[in-house]
């Protein structure tokens, strides 16, 4: 018995006039709790995992703007019913495995019956464009209980602090030029991502060696991943990391073409297109990958016992 | 271990966790520590320098004396960090121990970034403090998000997924108030309470302890989302920083009203009545609505705490800090004993209500003027 995936969605911001992260999010909130035949009211805890907004807001976390868009348990507390708590994972690419962690923990406590993931991150006004490592994505999790399966026994998490500089993001004010002119801003509040060179190749080879070292912890051989979900971390990750560690392609989650700018969302992506294929109900140890500024890399596995 | 699956006790509205729950070991908080920044404001100085004449009697209205807000080369990180530095010398762990590190800070400035985003805060304080050990991510709960943090970490740890763990958090806040000066002209503003705002890092470590000894009763959240809007912060766009909006009169209406039946699920979990609570300590915003809320508690429980903490007249309202900036100093001038029952109450934007009932016990033994 373990914490198992009911549903999961993953969009991109066709279709959405001004795509915004919670819309992203609220909309891959709906479509799989459609898929799982759920009710907004029956989520027990909500955790965002989505980083860029279009507003950057500080607070709330977005996870409680979400669960008031889906309309999930909302109104004064009755005695006698159940509420969700909502708040957000700030983890980069590894987000959903950190929240699924968490929440495949209170789901084994029992304190919660459903847990719900959202992802979203959007286009941003950027000091450097061309500099944002995604395009416009929403996803959504949503994990239970399953009395038949082990669903997930393991997660770890490695960490390369000696990359740390080669990506960072955030907000810095940046001083308007020109003379000054009354009533208006001095200057402006601006994302600024600044990747250096190499970062991308390290991301391959630390996630092989962590991945590596997760399979020994487990006492497991390459040969036994049945399926490998790697969340697309950035161009050229998934295909030169598969190769390095001797997983066959036919083995490997890869996103839709459409969802490959995905950043937070890219490990629901890939479990969309695991789900879709049907692979993922047939893979005995599906292991989930996600790697990101830090370099950190987390990993989970993810039984079905099938 | 309560059976998963089909046994989350459905009278909750409180995601909640208690011995009830049938865990197979304990929590308890380790220590508490503080960094405060040496820099002081006083509410007339900040008054002061408002650009429009306001007549707003903030120290009146607010019980706010002074706060503390960072000097040059502070920040939220260097706050965070003072304060795991501070945790880790009231604790018997050393960095190593560490299996988790969560960082909660709302504000997250470092280097060059106002607000940074990757790679995390809490990987930069995990590698300053030496917990290279530890497995660490933000977590983002406004006000509410230290506290969360010590929900996610009890759930680690009675569940033997882990022994020991660290919040964090260093709060820069401070910049929301000078935003706020230069733009508010009434009580009305929906930036006021911007200007009651203070600078601290914090953080606690939480371990685990054999079952029935002294420590974390019953700890639980929710989150009355309904009322998602009724505070929000965002980049500022008169200077480096944020600007939060706030509509205090509603907010603290809708706290009151619903608080009273989520403190009365979580002391009947604890199997204790309000009046067993030795010390309450509430989410630190205005001295008045702490005493109105106490009050309405009180009317509507029928039972009062014994002491109810409020520091608001040297800190101000330190965001995510405040609860544990409280109980710090409750440790430090050791105000509190072993056997005394704590009751934090989180109210954050969201809006996020959080409870958790320990007991004090050996921690009290790594305060006070020896330590």
């Amino acid at each position: 018995m373990g914490a198992c995936i009911e549903a999961v969605s993953a969009l991109t911001s066709h279709g959405f006039r001004k795509p915004s992260a919670r819309r992203l999010a609220e909309a891959a909130a709906r479509a799989s709790l459609a898929h799982a035949g759920r009710e907004p009211g029956d989520i027990d805890m909500l955790i965002n995992a989505g980083i860029y907004r279009e507003d950057h807001m500080g607070e709330p976390a977005l996870a409680a703007l979400v669960q008031e868009d889906v309309g999930a348990n909302l109104g004064q507390p009755p005695i006698g019913g159940h509420g969700t708590f909502s708040f957000d994972v700030l983890d980069g690419t590894r987000g959903v495995i950190s929240a699924i962690r968490l929440e495949a923990g209170f789901l084994r406590s029992g304190v919660i019956r459903l847990g719900a993931i959202v992802t979203s991150d959007v286009e941003l006004n950027l000091k450097d464009p061309g500099t944002a490592p995604f395009g416009p994505t929403g996803g959504a999790l949503l994990l239970g209980w399953d009395d038949d399966i082990p669903g997930f026994t393991d997660f770890y998490t490695e960490t390369f602090p000696e990359y740390e500089d080669l990506f960072a993001s955030g907000l810095a004010w940046q001083a308007r030029r020109g003379p000054r002119v009354p009533a208006r801003a001095t200057g402006q509040n601006q994302m600024v991502i600044n990747e250096k060179a190499g970062y991308r190749a390290r991301l391959v080879d630390c996630a092989e060696e962590a991945t590596r070292h997760f399979l020994r912890r487990l006492g497991m051989g390459i040969g036994e991943i049945d399926l490998l979900v790697p969340a697309p971390s950035a161009a050229d990750f998934v295909d030169p990391l598969r190769m390095r560690l001797g997983v066959p392609g036919d083995r490997v989650a890869y996103v839709t073409e459409d969802l490959q700018g995905a950043y937070t969302s890219g490990t629901i992506a890939a479990l969309q297109a695991a789900i879709r294929s049907g692979r993922l109900g047939e893979a005995r140890n599906t292991v989930m990958l996600a790697a990101g500024a830090g370099i950190t890399v987390a990993l989970a596995l993810y039984q079905s016992g099938s | 271990m309560a059976e998963p699956g089909s046994t989350r006790q459905d009278e909750h509205w409180l995601a909640l966790e208690s011995p009830k729950s049938g865990s197979s070991w304990g929590c308890r908080i380790d220590s508490v520590g503080v960094k405060l920044p040496s820099e002081m404001l006083t509410t007339k100085d900040l008054m002061n320098q408002t650009r429009h004449h306001t007549r707003i009697q903030l120290e009146r209205l607010t019980g706010i004396h002074e706060r503390h807000v960072v000097g040059p080369g502070e920040n939220s990180f260097t706050l965070a960090t003072g304060a795991a530095r501070d945790c880790l010398a009231h604790s018997s762990h050393q960095a190593s121990d560490i299996e988790m590190l969560i960082s909660t800070s709302i504000t997250r400035s470092r280097g060059g970034y106002s607000q940074s985003f990757e790679p995390p805060l809490s990987l930069s304080i995990k590698q300053a403090i030496g917990a290279t050990n530890a497995a660490n991510f933000d977590l983002s709960n406004a006000c509410a998000g230290m506290l969360t943090g010590v929900f996610v970490l009890q759930d680690l740890i009675t569940r033997g997924e882990i022994s020991c763990g660290m919040v964090v958090s260093g709060e820069y806040i401070s910049q929301l108030s000078w935003n706020a000066a230069r733009q508010i002209r009434s009580l009305f503003s929906k930036q006021l309470a911007s200007l009651t705002l203070g600078d601290a890092g914090a953080a606690v470590i939480v371990e685990r302890a054999p079952r029935d000894t002294p420590g974390i009763d019953v700890i639980g959240f929710t989150t009355l989302a309904e009322h998602s809007r009724l505070c929000l912060a965002f980049p500022s766009k008169v200077g480096a920083g944020a600007q939060m909006y706030t509509k205090s009169r509603k907010l603290h209406r809708v706290a009151i009203e619903d608080m009273a039946p989520l403190v009365a699920e979580a002391i009947g979990e604890a199997g204790i009545d309000l009046s067993d609570i030795d010390y309450l300590i509430p989410h630190q915003t205005s001295a008045r609505a702490i005493r109105k809320g106490t009050e309405e508690f009180a009317r509507r429980l029928g039972a009062k705490p014994k002491h109810v903490v409020v520091n608001l007249e040297e800190y101000g309202n330190t965001s995510s800090t405040t609860l544990f900036l409280a109980l710090h100093k409750y440790l430090q001038e050791q105000r509190v004993h072993k056997g005394d029952r704590v009751m934090l109450l989180a109210l954050a934007s969201g809006i996020e209500i959080g409870i958790a009932i320990f007991t004090i016990d050996s921690q009290v033994d790594h305060y006070g003027r020896l330590h």
